[in-house]
């Protein structure tokens, strides 16, 4: 297992970081390798024929994550796990890795494809050490080499620490311009914290925000939160990123502002499937999200997420977590929080 | 126009929503009975013990109605039309027009006794005398803080339905089991997530798929949002890997659509269905008070075969507040305790008249 791993991985290597390679013939040989060592995945496909095509390539349903140890290598091989957030109830799910070659590759070069400067980065995140299970801090930590160097504000106990605000002070005054990383909800929690503050941020700042705003509780329109990009830090919609990416994938999708598309890079491809049907959706169309990442070598490359999205000329559009996938009984559908008028 | 009237004007309206099963003004007016122990007590004083009461009817009753299905809130209009009330509807935002053909179906002098909207206005609080919500734990709770103290309070919260099949060898029970689970999509709380079968439940959910995919050919699903469509088919998903890995799991479904579904699952733990037409097959737990503790609170009906009152006394001390005939689940009677509970009596308020001793009986 261990040779045709590192065999595979070499050339998804070479895919990653030169683009030589066939996104197809990849994606067939993973699978191959992946029907074969990954036992679980492996009984679910017996039902599938073989694929001709990487569309064809059954794949595995986010929650299988929760249920099963998805991987091609056993126990005493896998060196990282990832936790998801569980915040269904239904428990959380666990992607092992054999190593992290792949996944940080695919982080670097993913971000190296945005054209972002080499700045310090400001990770709104825990350390990788108090959070070992996280993928994000991991994410975090794979970027510290295009940083010019890393500061990590959030601490074990997941607060803001108050060194932020004299660190964004500090880049003001010294007109050095840095990047502020980390989910939608910590930038919220920041923004709330430093109310009616301003750091007006130096040109070629940016920021990348990610996650939503999991098991919070607490919503707000994209729009709104990039207003507030503008109010606290003084970044145009522009200069803030999102990512798409989950505890499942190794890859990444981003967005650059408002009402543009996600586009991920050559070695992860998405499709937005009629959940009726299962049929990709035309240009224009909603339906939900099926990612095909390459880079998920030790697991499985084809997940059927529960996000629905738009598809674009190139990439799509996210609609966000489907609501109707979150548990529910009988009242639910068309709850509305009442507002009076 | 006298309470009998009103009764015999909300038979004849009730006859155009047949799902709301056959009613009369006899029936009605069995409901008054029931639970204020006279029709007539509307409107004339009655003997109460040693005095006399007459019942008061809120003057407005607030409906606040979730949009799974218009038979809760139908039923719960009609509720307070029979009792003579002002009823006004707070509807889901993409409406209910079963509530508008409703009381297009009603004499003026009733129809003038509903008001429907999709917002809130908040006046409507401020009229009501009573307040009766269907919605999730969250929204009963919202309103229910906002209720004033001398305001009449009903709250409907969630609810999760099964069947549970004691002696059916010839499963004459599957077609009955079938229609419980489709009819009105499976999105009311009366609907069953799951049949519990004591015996053989994998034949039961091969008959019970073959019956779903006749009611389907003869009243098909409506259309699904793309986000109720997902979540059959992720559900599916999940189960079918996981059938893919346990023997206990199989996924019976219709074909190339999502419209119906059949999962036979012997692992332990109450199942919760995505709703519109999937719904469990499970082999009845020797311990079944262990399995439904924790959905305990939640739980509304059981729809049971066969209906003998030795197995409704096995099933009385479950949690459930219904216990009726598979195939039945979403027909109630009038007098039925919605939730446990009287309709009317938490509505009405008594006047008592302590008469001297010249008013003789």
């Amino acid at each position: 297992m261990l040779d045709e791993y590192e065999r595979l991985e070499a050339e998804l290597l070479a895919f990653i970081r030169a683009d030589r390679g066939e996104f197809n013939s990849l994606a067939l040989a993973v699978h191959r390798f992946q029907r074969q060592w990954n036992r679980p995945f492996a009984n679910f496909c017996a039902a599938h024929a073989e694929p001709r095509d990487w569309r064809e390539i059954p794949a595995a349903p986010q929650s299988a994550f929760k249920h099963f140890a998805l991987s091609v290598a056993p126990p005493e091989l896998i060196t990282k796990t990832f936790h998801t957030s569980g915040t269904t109830g239904e428990g959380f799910g666990r992607h092992a890795f054999v190593n992290t070659r792949l996944y940080d590759e695919a982080v670097r070069a993913g971000w190296a494809r945005l054209g972002v400067p080499k700045l310090p980065h400001f990770a709104l995140v825990p350390r990788p050490a108090e959070a070992p299970h996280s993928s994000l801090s991991h994410m975090m930590s794979a970027l510290e080499p295009l940083a010019s160097e890393t500061h990590w504000f959030i601490d074990a106990r997941g607060h803001l620490r108050g060194e932020l605000a004299e660190a964004l002070r500090d880049a003001e005054r010294n007109e050095k311009s840095v990047a502020l990383l980390g989910t939608a909800l910590a930038f919220l929690n920041m923004f709330e914290k430093f109310a009616g503050e301003k750091f007006r941020l130096a040109r070629g700042s940016f920021a990348m925000e990610t996650g939503g705003y999991k098991g919070s509780g607490r919503d707000i329109p994209k729009s709104e939160l990039y207003a507030r990009f503008g109010e606290t830090l003084d970044l145009a919609p522009d200069a803030v990123f999102n990512e798409y990416g989950m505890t499942e994938l190794s890859s990444q999708f981003y967005t650059r502002g408002l009402g543009r598309p996600h586009e991920g890079p050559p070695w992860v491809r998405a499709v937005v499937f009629d959940p009726e049907t299962g049929a990709e959706v035309a240009i224009g169309g909603a339906g939900v999200l099926r990612i095909f990442d390459l880079a998920n070598l030790a697991s499985v490359l084809a997940i059927e997420t529960q996000d629905l999205a738009i598809r674009r000329e190139r990439g799509f559009e996210l609609l966000g977590r489907d609501p109707g996938a979150l548990p529910r009984g009988c009242s639910r559908l068309a709850d509305e929080r009442m507002r009076v008028s | 126009m006298n309470t009998e009237e009103r009764a015999a004007h909300l038979a004849a309206a009730i006859a155009h929503f047949p799902w709301l099963g056959e009613t009369t003004a006899t029936d009605l007016l069995a409901l008054l009975t029931a639970e204020l122990g006279d029709p007539q007590v509307l409107e004339n004083f009655r003997w109460h013990g040693k005095h006399l009461s007459r019942a008061v009817a809120p003057a407005v009753i607030l409906h606040i109605i979730s949009g799974n299905t218009p038979a809760a809130g139908l039923q719960s209009l009609i509720r307070g039309l029979l009792l003579g009330s002002h009823n006004l509807c707070k509807l889901p935002a993409a409406g209910l027009p079963e509530l508008l053909q409703f009381r297009d179906a009603l004499p003026p002098e009733l129809a003038a006794r509903v008001g429907l909207a999709t917002h809130l206005p908040a006046e409507w609080i401020e009229r009501a005398e009573a307040v009766i919500v269907f919605g999730n734990d969250e929204t009963v709770r919202q309103f229910r803080s906002l209720a004033r103290p001398e305001q009449a309070f009903v709250g409907h919260g969630h609810k999760l339905s099964f069947g549970i099949v004691f002696d059916d060898p010839k499963l004459a029970s599957v077609p009955g089991a079938a229609r419980d689970a489709s009819i009105f999509d499976q999105l009311g709380c009366l609907s069953p997530h799951v049949f519990y079968i004591a015996g053989d439940a994998f034949s039961y959910a091969i008959r019970l798929a073959d019956e779903m995919e006749k009611f389907d050919a003869r009243e098909p699903r409506r259309a699904l949002s793309i986000a109720e469509a997902n979540a059959v088919r992720n559900r599916r998903a999940e189960l079918a890997f996981r059938a893919a890995n346990d023997k206990r799991i199989a996924v019976l479904q219709s074909a190339g659509t999502t419209s119906w579904t059949v999962v036979f699952d012997a692992t332990p733990e109450f199942p919760r269905s995505p709703l519109n037409r999937f719904v469990f097959v499970k082999p009845l737990p020797a311990d079944l008070a262990a399995e439904l503790a924790p959905v305990r609170r939640h739980l509304g009906a059981i729809g049971m075969w066969t209906p003998s009152i030795e197995n409704a006394r096995k099933l009385a001390a479950l949690g459930a507040s219904r216990l009726c005939p598979i195939g039945r689940m979403q027909l109630t009677p009038w007098t039925w305790h919605q939730d446990g509970q009287p309709a009317l009596t938490p509505l009405v308020r008594w006047v008592d008249f302590e008469a001297d001793d010249r008013v003789t009986r």
